[in-house]
């Protein structure tokens, strides 16, 4: 029983952190259709930017809360920045064009930011300060649960909550989502449609920085090539629930962590990806369009 | 800039000139440029053979690299094992890689695109896990399999590199062939059909599922054709030639030089694979500068660099 | 920036503007050649970049000595990305600028494609890879730089048998060629010394989320987990053994061997013991000290790994044996390194065998103490 409960908290662990990631994919696919192949890259910068405040600010006497607080702002915000920059660099002179091109262009910003981190910070290992969160544990019927867990676990829940609140009730967020469903029809409704894109490519990329904290947080390292896997990850989980779909990017997230979890634990360590590859699989053949994803016409 | 400006009948042409005057490379270049040469030839095959599923069929394959590798481990293991010569287990490559091809996507052909694209993710994964995890002890897990022989035809040795070269630039000749009838034989035509309005050519009598799964069985056959070119190139196959970021490569070749273009796909190779060797001096900076020129190619050329001209039916 | 671009593009238009350049100095005499084939760019950047810098650094030192038989060391580095086709192409483009050695690759599956074709052109290729498929041709122009894994697995299984007398021993191991070779190795080692391996495990490198996997470990109450991946891994590995609150011990493969390794790990690394030669800043011998000195004055930083100094040993091999036998003919280099009784390594004294494999390696045991320091636990460290 206690192996069960650890197995959940491990899975629901690093499902919320995909989940967080998810999102990112799966609004900017929403309103646009693309897959944002350099959104994993920039939830790992968003770590990286962290790190440097959080190393830079070591010796300041600056402790704890206050310190980690503000590295998530500036983490954030910078991301957002990024996000948005990119958008109009990279991808909205290819609104019109044909999707696959803003994918590779996508891949590209993607080579480029990997790279570019590698630059910066150098290609070794980085390692996060200790002791900014509390090293308490729980022991629960055999299971042992920490403090990083469970603040991931809820902000995660918290953050996602927000986000759907937003995008349901708020008039933005009906903008969004009218812009989603049929971007002329959202332009002739009087929406702004590039006010919703750019705002789809702040929210993204901000919940992605958090994720990528928490990632450098919860893991204590980061380095440069790791946007790459958790970016796949990430859109898979985007896939899973239904790409496009925002509670569906949290189930596709969560579930993603918990097979993952339960395909090393119970089934086979050495084959751990083809088994959740294969899940993932045989989810789509019996519901092509993901779980929670509808089914709509290929949109040409 | 120019290929796309030929005419169909120049271009009938200039395609076998060009083809022609490239048998004299190994006279004109030193052995280091041979080899790029030759690799090129091999990527430029993967890359028509992916350019047949994805941009010809328009379905999202990006998981090309498992046919490539089929077709390598083929090669490796009836070479090593059983003393099969290399140019015998070529048939059995292609053969092995297109039912692949075609047992892998049939199910999967009615998922929409980025579905798909997902789908073939899963494939590449488990794929390259299945390889390092030797299933039967066949594939030489993670370390790969070495020592794969080389082609001999008609008794001759096919050792140097100036004649591994020749051999892969025939095949690519003979892939450039195939792939020119393809553009114009009925299968082609409804192809393109199928791309442009899949329920209009449902009406015209074409039976899409039939015609995806071809497709697919006849890209991952090509691929599986490279992937015994690249055995006996390297000598050794191991699991991390065929990862998913190989697929990638392909699938923005294709993108980058155009779909369903045979010249855009090659301009495409040259671009993803030739350009990488030539500015390796830049060491570190190398592909932050070819993320930034990705970016800049997609931007100013959307379609491509040498995009598919008007179908001239 | 400017002047790399210069540099990249006539190094990339090959052989006729080389050729120009060549006769350009000829009047002086031509410079011996060096090349480096490691993973500049890609996910061991670190190592590769590190091997560069090592071989960058004993070259300049060189020259600045004069050179060699009054010549210059030039080094040529080809960024072969640990990928198998890129390797080939780098071992090709190295044997056409004239390097009489190779340093490199970092990783075994680069150091096996570019193999034979160094073996063909006569080209002596010394490289840290362990894998015994670099073995398996008994190419002359091969000498691994890097102990075997065969000998840090009868270590290690010595250590963990006879020495601690761990009764259920779990292993766990990626998938890369380096690590399950070396933990296949010590699981049959293990056996063959009547202990218990009670679990083979596998995780996903790079991937961080390693609980799953270890929280079924720790249903099985093991002694100790042995761990034969690398260190990005191992460090976190240890961190979230403790933080399930496994009693296990930690025992990890060379790889691990990184000062990234207690970093990682943080407060769990205390204790955790890692078999390897000794680190870079721990290796007892003087050569090790000022090598490891002159690294940090140069590049501001420690040399990433013990790799960097396993390769920058294959360096120092080649330029003694140019000096040894006054002559840069490679027949007679690899008599000489094969010949040789003993070499004063970086990383210890050493030898090569017939196969080019390394002999001699001085393996240990040590623990990694709070301050991320280590401490030599067996055998016990003789006085001074």
């Amino acid at each position: 029983m206690g192996t069960f409960i650890q197995q959940v908290v491990n899975g629901l662990t690093v499902g919320g952190i995909y989940a967080l990631i998810a999102l990112g994919y799966t609004m900017v696919y929403g309103v646009m259709r693309l897959i944002n192949f350099a959104h994993g890259d920039l939830c790992i910068l968003g770590a990286f930017v962290g790190l440097s405040l959080l190393t830079g600010a070591a010796g300041s006497g600056h402790t704890g809360a206050a310190l980690l607080l503000l590295a998530f702002v500036v983490s954030i915000i910078a991301i957002a920045v990024a996000g948005v920059v990119l958008e109009r660099i990279a991808y909205r002179p290819l609104r019109k064009a044909d999707r696959l091109a803003a994918v590779v262009s996508a891949l590209g910003a993607s080579l480029m930011i990997e790279n570019g981190i590698m630059l910066v910070w150098g290609p070794q290992v980085h390692v996060f300060p200790a002791g900014l969160l509390p090293a308490t544990t729980w022991h629960f019927a055999g299971a042992t649960i920490s403090f990083v867990q469970v603040m991931i676990i809820l902000a995660s829940l918290v953050l996602m909550a927000a986000l759907y609140a937003f995008v349901n009730h708020t008039r933005f967020g009906t903008a969004i989502r009218a812009a989603a469903i049929d971007q002329d029809a959202a332009r002739l409704m009087g929406i702004n449609v590039n006010r919703v894109i750019t705002s789809v490519f702040i929210i993204g990329p901000g919940l992605g920085a958090i994720g990528g904290l928490f990632i450098g947080i919860y893991y204590r390292e980061a380095y440069f090539t790791m946007g790459w896997t958790y970016g796949l990850y990430a859109f898979i989980a985007a896939i899973l629930g239904g790409i496009g779909n925002i509670p569906g990017a949290m189930l596709g997230g969560v579930l993603l962590g918990l097979f993952n979890a339960f395909a090393a634990g119970y089934v086979s360590s050495s084959w751990q990806d083809a088994i959740t590859f294969g899940l993932l699989i045989a989810i789509l053949l019996v519901r092509p369009s993901g779980l929670l994803g509808e089914r709509v016409a290929e949109k040409v | 800039m120019r290929g796309a400006r030929l005419g169909g009948a120049t271009g009938a042409v200039a395609g076998p000139v060009i083809w022609a005057a490239g048998l004299a490379l190994p006279f004109a270049l030193d052995s280091s440029w041979v080899s790029i040469a030759a690799f090129f030839a091999i990527y430029a095959i993967t890359a028509l053979s992916e350019d047949v599923i994805l941009g010809r069929a328009g379905m999202f394959d990006m998981g090309h690299a498992v046919y490539f590798g089929i077709g390598a481990y083929v090669t490796a293991i009836l070479n090593t094992t059983l003393n099969v010569p290399i140019l015998l287990t070529l048939p059995l490559a292609m053969l092995l890689a297109a039912a692949a091809g075609a047992l892998l996507s049939a199910p999967l052909i009615r998922l929409r695109g980025d579905y798909l694209l997902v789908a073939t993710i899963g494939f590449n994964a488990i794929f390259v896990l299945a390889m390092q995890n030797d299933p039967g002890g066949i594939t030489g897990g993670s370390d790969g399999i070495t020592g794969i022989g080389v082609p001999s035809l008609f008794g001759l040795q096919l050792e140097s590199q100036s004649a591994m070269f020749w051999l892969d630039w025939v095949v690519l000749g003979a892939v450039l062939l195939v792939m020119r009838n393809l553009d114009r034989c009925e299968f082609g035509r409804a192809l393109r059909y199928l791309k442009q309005d899949e329920l209009a050519a449902g009406t015209l009598g074409v039976d899409a599922r039939a015609v995806k799964t071809l497709a697919f069985a006849l890209g991952a056959a090509l691929a599986g054709l490279a992937g015994t070119l690249f055995a006996v190139q390297l000598s050794t196959v191991s699991p991390s030639s065929f990862v998913f970021t190989e697929s990638v490569t392909l699938f923005a070749i294709v993108i980058v030089g155009g779909q369903g273009s045979i010249p855009g796909v090659l301009l495409g190779t040259a671009l993803m694979f030739v350009v990488p060797q030539i500015f390796r001096g830049l060491a570190e900076y190398r592909y932050f500068v070819f993320g930034i020129a990705m970016v800049a190619v997609m931007v100013l050329r959307p379609q491509g660099l040498l995009p598919r001209r008007r179908a001239v039916t | 920036m400017m002047r790399r671009i210069t540099i990249g593009a006539g190094a990339g238009f090959g052989v006729a503007l080389g050729l120009l350049g060549a006769t350009g100095v000829a009047r002086a005499a031509p410079p011996i050649r060096i090349g480096v084939q490691a993973p500049i760019t890609g996910t061991y950047a670190d190592e590769g970049q590190g091997i560069e810098r090592a071989v960058k650094l004993l070259a300049a030192e060189q020259n600045a000595k004069g050179g060699l038989l009054g010549r210059k060391i030039e080094v040529k580095v080809c960024d072969d990305q640990g990928e198998a086709a890129q390797a080939a192409i780098c071992a090709r483009q190295l044997v056409n600028d004239h390097v009489i050695a190779v340093i490199g690759s970092y990783t075994s599956g680069a150091a096996l494609a570019a193999q034979p074709i160094y073996a063909r052109a006569d080209v002596i290729q010394t490289s840290d890879g362990t894998s015994n498929e670099l073995l398996k041709h008994g190419y002359r122009t091969w000498f691994g730089n890097a102990a075997p894994n065969s000998a840090e697995a009868k270590f290690t299984a010595h250590y963990l048998v006879d020495v601690r007398h761990f009764g259920k021993i779990a292993v766990l191991t990626d998938h890369s060629s380096f690590a399950t070779g070396l933990a296949d190795a010590v699981v049959a080692d293990v056996k063959a010394d009547h202990g218990d391996v009670i679990d083979k495990s596998f995780i996903n490198a790079g991937s961080q989320n390693f609980s799953p996997v270890l929280t079924k470990l720790k249903a099985m109450h093991p002694d100790v987990l042995y761990f034969s991946g690398y260190y990005s891994d191992g460090g976190l590995i240890r961190a979230q053994m403790v933080q399930l609150g496994m009693k296990a011990a930690f025992v990890g493969g060379d790889a691990n061997q990184n000062v990234a390794f207690a970093k990682i790990a943080g407060p769990a690394a205390a204790g955790s013991v890692i078999i390897n030669v000794p680190a870079p800043a721990d290796l007892p011998y003087p050569v090790a000290k000022t090598f490891v000195a002159a690294y940090k004055a140069k590049y501001g930083a420690l040399p990433p790994s013990v790799f960097t100094l396993t390769n920058a040993d294959g360096m120092r091999a080649v330029m003694q044996a140019i000096a040894a036998t006054k002559s840069v003919k490679p027949a007679k280099l690899e008599a000489y390194l094969h010949g040789m009784k003993s070499f004063q390594g970086l990383t210890g004294t050493f030898a090569w065998n017939a196969k080019g494999e390394r002999t001699g390696s001085p393996f240990v045991a040590f623990e990694v103490q709070k301050d991320g320091s280590y401490r030599i636990l067996y055998p016990a460290p003789t006085a001074g």
